[in-house]
């Protein structure tokens, strides 16, 4: 349903990603991981044209780079940013009715909404509260439902676990587990916590100053030692 | 190039754009070609005046007229109320105009961004109605008949030209000489990266204070004279908007931060307004108007920096796709091995220390000890806290609780020159060189920070090249630079300081293989040489050949200390970094 | 003086300061707008306010008179200078704004600020060419009625509340009523509040930012060009009139919160109040001076404003 090949991106001038290929199926759960600054998140800004970028991303079927950016998430991309990255002062359900700009999100509002309640019951609880005075754990789950309110068919998740403690970070995986185990739904994971990550993808990526280093099933990266290298250097 | 030779560049086009122009103002017999020739000069002053302050310092100001309509206001009262000729009270409307600055600075330069700009605004509007209420709306200076000359009056105008010319060279001289002097090149500094510069050790409000000093008294003499040429103030006329508007429009106009731009911006666009209004006045009553506004909305579309610099640089870009294939490169001399140094007593001692930004808390209790001489390593995942610590370091942040001593003295809580003046230099995780500048005008920039003398500054600098291997390439401007030269580039910024302890914030980021490897060499040398380092980065990889020790930070704290290769094995790093699930191996099969 | 002839005459400079304080707060709103969508210092604000108020002029005629027309022509001059607000920033304004004047880091603000400057002096200078030097005004035929309130305190003091001017304070609490509720309310309040928060985010929502920019200055300019036209029909005016409210409005936004739609219009009522009030104690020439210090004053003392939350906007 993705497919990138030879893409390099970077900021002014200074390259950061270097022909970069990866391919993610229709309902595929994919990991990318890394070390800090291998150019996860500048990944996703190609995919969502917020970085220049040149070589060729085809999703399904469209080649994406002619796409401009606010067009993408129309095409059924949701990406849900580093940081999380809600809209502080606007109410829960507002962010959601956000997430919902596109055809398909304000078609299946009101099924996604049942569906976003059930999955994240702080987020019915709460739903005229300022997106604002949240927790970070609970602003991450805004985040993850504000992308799964555009109704996507590729949802792009962006460290979901930064900034949150063990316990939370791990109820946030879980999560995404139970939302593509309810399927229709292909899930590109980044993460720098590698063992997470992997732990439920069935394809990773192994991405070290720009290139991709690794790839290979979750069975073959999880064995590999040449991960724990790109991270710990010996 | 030196300022005297800078200046002295500078003085042989001046003197003869001067004598171009007395020999023009001579051969006018026209009285309005005339006055439109005293006007360039005094349009051409109130951009240089604008362009000392704002050009340099990149604080923009809206509002110059105050200084101008204060000086002319000044030299007109003080001729009707107590006779005083303007030759003595334009001195004194400088005066007051540089007094006016201080005042001004005093108070806004605690404002940042958009709020100094409107407040700027807001400083002529207000004297404006001040004076309309005190009944000045329209003062007449007196025709002195009896000593014309002694009150600068003369029945031929084109004394005023030459004056208002003289004036004119006089400020384009003083701005050569400030422009490559310490004034210019720390006020650029700061201009470019106030933080950075700052860490540098410029204190950022006493510099634009002498900046808007300087400013305001040419603002406010050459405001004196225009009320003499006009004999007429009215509020609207000196404290208006089109006044601040044109000395903003002519500077930016020719180029901002240069010594022709304004001059430029003069020459071109008071002459056009003037001859627009005087043919086609009467039907287009606002064409000066129009025609600034037209202006300043050009350059800013086409040319933001001005039409020097866009001269300038399409000039470099043909003279550097000449020799292209000429690719400055660092010349690094090999490494000495990190087992030669000596490590001495503790250099750096932090305990303690706290950050909280809002609830989260960014450093939790750090504490750790740099001895002098050696490398630290400080590693961690993102958001760990790494480059808060570092703002701790070096007076960026107030830590809530803990302290930091450096060197035997508290530094806790300081500000970030004092810091600097102590001996902590430091790098920042984005690169901003000052890209217009020469490597080796960087480095003096950092130089003149402790060294107000040029010829050390100079050695320093030299010096500072030396250490990185960018001498060789010390001429070419920096906005050219590859990634690894600028990195070096920022490290000989920073050792410019002279620091007894280096802050490295991310240096080997975004550099590939044979970059991050030039680097290394660099800091271990440095270190060898006996300045301390401590370095952060995320990639561990690199830094567990470069460092003696490290650190690891997670969640704000320390969560483990010791030698690199103990560090890579250490469980809780592992999990830190590759998660809890990658060592205890219970991650389920799919 | 004495203590009744002193109250009456608070009273009426209350009266006075409430009234055109909220048609303030109209333009302050417009102002705030384009500042908490775009986070651009607008220069030219003034200018179309001043645009706005030629524009009710010449509806007022082309409406042909009656009781209602300056009214009526006041909120015709909204949609007339959304129009040219939208193409300002079209062939303008988009140039240095948005996601691409974020490569330009913080000398991106000043390129805006200059940008707004020039436009600033094009339109007053371009405006004495067409409208002329000559000021004019809005006559309605309430200007010149006024409800008498009292006899109180016995019967010392009368306080005289101006007909037209109270049914333009009215209209402009409507209007301001009506923004609020498309702020909240709607859809694309909805997206441009977003687009305010966080505009990347905002484009991986789908959101075209550039767009809701341009709606958010083309409608900010036409929510002041409104309170010009109220305004109008108090006080009379010519070309170079934005320059004084320009300042007039940043008083009033800046008191209110830079951004805060509901802070502005707040902020606005209390310029109002400080212009109206000050001629109590000051010549009437420093009623402008007397904003301006109480701007500088809430600049450097209070930045975040009166009422300020800084973190909270809308």
């Amino acid at each position: 349903m993705l497919s990138i090949d030879s893409l390099r991106a970077g900021y002014g001038g200074i390259p950061v990603l270097h022909d970069i290929a990866l391919t993610v199926g229709a309902g595929e759960f994919v990991a990318i991981v890394g070390p800090n600054g291998a150019g996860k998140t500048t990944l996703f800004k190609a995919l969502s044209g917020i970085v220049p970028a040149t070589g060729t991303i085809t999703f399904d079927g469209a080649s994406l780079l002619d796409v401009p950016p606010a067009r993408r998430a129309h095409l059924g991309i949701a990406h849900v940013p580093e940081g999380r990255q809600v809209f502080p002062s606007l109410t829960i359900r507002e962010n959601l009715e956000m997430g919902a700009t596109t055809a398909a999100g304000r078609k299946a509002w009101a099924d996604n909404l049942e569906k976003i309640h059930a999955w994240f019951p702080v987020l019915a609880q709460r739903a005229t509260a300022l997106a604002g005075s949240l927790s970070g754990g609970q602003q991450q789950m805004l985040a993850i439902a504000r992308g799964l309110a555009s109704a996507p068919k590729l949802l792009m998740l962006d460290e979901p676990s930064m900034g949150l403690s063990p316990a939370v970070a791990d109820e946030v995986f879980e999560r995404i587990v139970a939302i593509h185990a309810q399927g229709g739904l292909a899930v590109l994971l980044v993460e720098q916590r590698v063992a997470e990550a992997l732990q439920f993808a069935h394809r990773g990526y192994v991405l070290e100053a720009g290139r991709v280093v690794l790839s290979g099933t979750h069975a073959q990266l999880m064995n590999d030692d040449r991960v724990r290298q790109a991270y710990l250097g010996m | 190039m030196s300022t005297a030779a800078s200046s002295r560049r500078h003085a042989v086009p001046i003197a003869l754009f001067g004598v171009a122009y007395a020999l023009v103002t001579l051969a006018t017999g026209n009285e309005y070609h005339q006055l439109i020739l005293t006007l360039v000069p005094v349009w051409a002053v109130m951009g240089l005046s604008w362009n000392l302050f704002s050009g340099y310092s990149g604080l923009v100001s809206f509002g110059h007229a105050a200084f101008f309509g204060l000086g002319a206001y000044f030299v007109a009262l003080a001729q009707v109320q107590w006779g005083m000729t303007p030759w003595i009270g334009i001195p004194i409307a400088g005066a007051l105009g540089g007094l006016a600055g201080l005042i001004v600075g005093l108070p806004t330069f605690r404002l940042r961004g958009h709020y100094f700009a409107l407040a700027m605004l807001a400083y002529p509007l207000a004297l404006l109605y001040v004076f309309e209420w005190l009944g000045y709306q329209e003062l007449t200076l007196p025709m002195e008949r009896e000593h014309p000359a002694a009150f600068m009056q003369f029945a031929d105008h084109r004394v005023y030209a030459l004056l208002a010319l003289a004036a004119m060279l006089a400020s384009m001289w003083l701005t050569s000489v400030l422009e490559r002097g310490r004034f210019g090149l720390v006020l650029t500094a700061m201009k470019q990266d106030e933080a950075a510069a700052e860490a540098a050790g410029i204190d950022p409000r006493a510099w634009k204070l002498r900046a808007i000093v300087l400013s305001g008294a040419l603002a406010g003499a050459i405001g004196g004279f225009y009320a003499v040429v006009l004999l007429v103030v009215t509020p609207q006329a000196v404290f208006g908007m089109l006044v601040s508007s044109q000395a903003l429009i002519v500077a930016m106009f020719g180029g901002v931060g240069t010594v022709w731009g304004p001059v430029i911006g003069a020459v071109v666009l008071v002459p056009l307004s003037e001859l627009l209004h005087a043919r086609l006045g009467n039907e287009i009553p606002g064409i000066q108007g129009v025609v600034y506004g037209v202006a300043i909305i050009a350059v800013i579309l086409l040319a933001p920096d001005g039409v020097v610099w866009k001269l300038r640089d399409l000039r470099q870009r043909r003279a550097s796709a000449a020799n292209a294939n000429v690719a400055p490169t660092a010349i690094v001399a090999d490494d000495a091995p990190a087992s030669a140094r000596t490590i001495g007593p503790t250099l750096l001692e932090v305990s303690g220390v706290s950050i909280a930004f809002g609830g989260l808390k960014a450093l939790d209790g750090v504490s750790l000890r740099v001895a002098t001489g050696e490398i630290l390593g400080i590693i961690g995942p993102n958001g760990a806290g790494k480059t808060t610590l570092f703002n701790a370091l070096n007076g960026f942040l107030r830590p809530a609780a803990g302290s930091i001593v450096f060197d035997g003295r508290e530094i806790t809580g300081q500000p970030p020159h004092r810091i600097c003046a102590a001996g902590v230099g430091r790098t920042f995780q984005v690169v901003r060189p000052f890209r217009r500048m020469t490597v080796f005008e960087n480095v003096l920039a950092g130089a003149f920070v402790h060294e107000p003398d040029e010829i050390r500054a100079r050695t320093i600098a030299v010096d500072a090249l030396d250490q990185v291997g960018l001498r060789a390439i010390e001429s070419v401007s920096a906005g050219g630079l590859s990634n690894r030269d600028l990195r070096l580039l920022e490290i000989a910024r920073a050792l410019a300081g002279r620091p007894k302890l280096l802050l490295l914030d991310e240096t080997l980021a975004g550099l590939d293989t044979e970059g991050v490897e030039a680097v290394l060499a660099v800091v271990k040398r440095l270190a060898a040489r006996g300045t301390t380092v401590v370095i952060i980065e995320h990639t561990m990889p690199a830094m567990v050949r470069l460092a003696d020790r490290l650190v690891v930070l997670d969640h704000g704290a320390v969560l483990a200390e010791g030698a690199p290769e103990a560090i890579t094995r250490n469980p809780d790093v592992i999990d830190a970094y590759l998660g809890k699930r990658w060592r205890t191996g219970d991650a389920v099969d799919r | 003086m004495d203590a009744a002839q002193y109250a009456e005459n608070f009273l009426q400079a209350l009266t006075a300061g409430l009234l055109t304080g909220a048609i303030y707060g109209l333009m302050c709103v417009g102002l705030s707008l384009i500042f908490g969508v775009m986070r651009v210092i607008n220069f030219a604000q003034g200018d179309f306010m001043m645009l706005g108020m030629y524009a009710a002029l010449y509806a007022t005629a082309w409406l042909g008179g009656g009781p209602a027309a300056p009214w009526i022509a006041a909120l015709l001059a909204g949609p007339m200078i959304f129009v040219v607000g939208v193409l300002s920033h079209r062939l303008l304004i988009s140039r240095v704004t948005g996601l691409r004047s974020t490569a330009l880091a913080a000398d991106g603000h000043y390129a805006q600020l200059i940008l707004t400057l020039g436009l600033a002096l094009i339109l007053q200078n371009g405006g004495l060419t067409v409208f002329g030097s000559a000021p004019v005004s809005i006559a309605t035929p309430l200007s010149s009625s006024a409800w008498e309130l009292g006899p109180l305190l016995g019967d010392r003091i009368s306080v005289f509340v101006n007909q037209g001017q109270t049914v333009g304070a009215v209209i402009a609490l409507l209007a301001v009523a009506a923004f609020v509720v498309l702020m909240n309310r709607s859809r694309l309040g909805k997206s441009l509040r977003a687009a305010a928060d966080n505009p990347v985010a905002a484009i991986y929502m789908g959101i075209d930012v550039e767009r809701a920019h341009r709606l958010a200055f083309g409608l900010g300019v036409a929510i002041t060009a409104v309170g010009g036209g109220l305004l109008a029909t108090v006080y009379p005016f010519q070309p170079y009139i934005g320059l004084e409210y320009v300042i007039v409005m940043y008083a009033g936004v800046v008191l209110g919160g830079l951004g805060s739609v509901t802070g502005a219009f707040a902020g606005g009522l209390v310029i109002g109040l400080v212009q109206q009030l000050s001629t109590l104690v000051l010549p009437n020439q420093l009623q402008n001076t007397a904003i301006f210090v109480v701007f500088l004053a809430v600049v450097l003392l209070r930045p975040q404003g009166l009422f300020g939350r800084a973190a909270r906007r809308t």
